[in-house]
């Protein structure tokens, strides 16, 4: 709390006297961006990292040397030519991970509006069945009866058989966050459109879309990055490597020699972890509006 | 001619609107049916059936039907050691986890707030959200790398070019040593720090900037500010984020299993990854037990949380 108080030592005289422009930057203001880059840098640079060894050569990643003398960048090309079950898993993470981001979105969305706009007797029991999956370890408790589910319904080591929980294991959050963001739009504009003839579905994707674009790109990213990362479920019911999501096998393998070298590894981790980035790079604009908007609160 | 017309428009809706009408507003359930139904089937069914299994000595392995056994499973797991030492390490973890995921974010977001440059605080905010999009999982391989005792960047930073360690004892981040419940920490810390920054600063923005100008006129200073306008306004935010993140860190999992593995040694062997090797690893797969040491897991947790609900009622 140093800045603070020295910002007090520089904010008295800027009130007496007008600030002047182009001198040199105060202290506090140093000591500010210093430690919020500080906490940046602690962020960035373990990213960085496995950008490197990504491209390392297959020899200088075993040295215990930080920048290569050789680099390498056929790594990537070598995942996708070589591996042909990693790239087998790539294309599972990419289905399931589609799967659930567009149902799950769909479901919240009617679920979310009928929530905060609809007369919806037992609308109550209704919200507090979905705080209550917030505070209950229901991934925990359920897993045990998930699998016994799957197992009877013949879904272990299929695809639906992963889609199908992922969809319920971020649903009420969904929910919530649709109806949070449902609620910003007032209620008159709903009675408008009633009195002018809309039924409630027409309401809905004519006017309460339209106006919740941004909260439904929050809502996919986050559902994007559960889907595409989750670990317990597919780890339990998978037992066939080949079925496995992308970043499962990241996760079951440490990495070594042969195929599996660390720059290899390094790069499918890359991969992996690059759709996520490059959805929120695009979508920022709309993910940073959408949480003003009331996606962060449920 | 209207008194004609009246009463049989009222006849008519009445035959038009029984019990489950528009009135009602039963017929808009059609928009949450999708949403209960996967509730149903992959929440409430496969949660009950848990409870009911705890009651019986079911084996996935075994040919043998399962029996009733009554609370056998849960006097089982009150005296079993292994369960105990699983909820004392899952609650030294939450210890070390729950200050630093409410006081850091905090901490930056206080100061993200004081940027005044438009441009140069929205990029901080993007490069903190980072983490964010990226699955939890992968975060979890990501530490395992960076603090892999001989292969690691961290270690070969210390080791090899601050010459702080050598290959003898060098520290050991993860695994059979008492550092690897901070390690776990510092990990889920660093991956949830851009989302609860966001969240902080959602609540500094929504403080009156009039209230703060009203306390900087009457001479406050800015720590004053912080302790007596900042603090108290932020503190329902904080309050929420304690419960929530209690009970997820107590039910960590992940993070266990990818960066710890199955050895009971080690001190990220806690309750949640006991019960996950008993339903699936160990001897016949005793589902009935591991449901039971779930459920004692999970009472044991809500009764804490409950009690930080009442604190927190208390204090409004």
């Amino acid at each position: 709390m140093t800045s603070a108080e020295s910002s007090l030592a520089n904010t008295r005289p800027d009130n007496r006297v007008p600030p002047t422009r182009r001198k040199p930057i105060p202290a506090h203001t140093v000591l500010l961006h210093g430690t919020i880059i500080f906490f940046c840098l602690l962020i960035v640079v373990p990213l960085l990292w496995v950008v490197l060894t990504s491209v390392k050569s297959l020899r200088d990643a075993y040295t215990g040397r930080l920048w290569p003398e050789v680099f390498d960048f056929t790594h990537y090309a070598y995942v996708f030519q070589k591996m042909p079950s990693v790239v087998h898993n790539f294309t599972n993470s990419i289905i399931v991970t589609l799967s659930t981001v567009v149902i799950t979105t769909i479901i919240a969305i009617l679920a979310g509006y009928a929530l905060a706009h609809l007369r919806l007797p037992g609308a109550m029991v209704v919200g507090l069945i979905l705080v209550g999956t917030l505070f209950f370890p229901t991934r925990l408790v359920s897993i045990i009866g998930v699998f016994q589910l799957e197992r009877r319904l013949g879904l272990i080591n299929t695809l639906p058989g992963l889609i199908l929980p992922y969809i319920t294991l971020n649903l009420a959050f969904s929910i919530m966050i649709m109806r949070g963001i449902f609620q910003q739009v007032s209620p008159e504009l709903v009675d408008a459109a009633r009195v002018d003839g809309a039924n409630s579905w027409r309401t809905l994707i004519q006017i309460m879309l339209p106006l919740a674009a941004n909260g439904i790109v929050v809502l996919g990213i986050v559902n994007f990055v559960t889907a595409w990362g989750e670990f317990l479920y597919a780890y339990t019911l998978i037992s066939d490597r080949f079925m496995f999501t992308f970043p499962v096998v990241l996760a079951t393998t440490f990495g070594g020699f042969g195929e599996w070298a660390f720059p290899r590894v390094a790069a499918m981790y890359i991969m992996a972890i690059l759709p996520g980035i490059l959805a929120f790079s695009f979508l920022q604009r709309f993910y940073m509006k959408g949480l003003q908007e009331g996606a962060l609160k449920f | 001619m209207t008194g004609s017309v009246v009463p049989r428009r009222v006849a008519q809706a009445r035959r038009r609107r029984p019990l489950f009408s528009r009135t009602h507003g039963w017929d808009n359930w059609i928009y949450l049916l999708p949403a209960a139904l996967f509730f149903f089937i992959y929440m409430f069914y496969p949660i009950l059936r848990s409870m009911w299994m705890s009651f019986t000595n079911y084996k996935y392995i075994s040919q043998a039907p399962a029996q009733f056994v009554g609370l056998q499973n849960y006097i089982d797991a009150i005296k079993d050691p292994v369960f105990l030492t699983g909820l004392q390490r899952s609650a030294i973890f939450t210890a070390v986890f729950l200050p630093g995921v409410i006081f850091i974010p905090l901490f930056v977001a206080i100061l993200v707030d004081r940027v005044k440059n438009v441009r140069l605080a929205t990029v901080y905010r993007l490069i903190l959200l980072i983490p964010a999009v990226i699955p939890a999982a992968m975060i979890f391989v990501l530490w395992r790398w960076l603090f892999d005792f001989e292969i690691g960047p961290i270690n070969v930073i210390l080791r090899d070019y601050l010459h702080l360690f050598n290959s003898f004892n060098a520290p050991q981040w993860v695994g059979l040593s008492p550092l690897a419940i901070p390690a776990v920490a510092f990990v889920e810390i660093w991956w949830g720090l851009g989302y609860h920054t966001m969240f902080f600063l959602a609540g500094l923005a929504s403080i009156p900037r009039e209230l703060i100008e009203a306390a900087r006129v009457d001479g406050a200073n800015e720590w004053q500010l912080f302790w007596r306008v900042t603090l108290p306004r932020l503190q329902p935010i904080m309050w929420i984020l304690v419960i929530l993140r209690f009970g997820s860190a107590m039910a960590v999992i992940d993070d266990f299993i990818i960066m710890g593995g199955f050895n009971r040694a080690l001190p990220t062997y806690t309750w949640t990854v006991y019960m996950w090797h008993l339903a699936f690893q160990i001897g016949t797969w005793p589902q009935g037990y591991a449901s039971a040491v779930g459920w004692l897991g999970a009472v044991a947790m809500l009764i804490v949380v409950a009690i930080l609900m009442r604190v927190f009622r208390n204090r409004d």
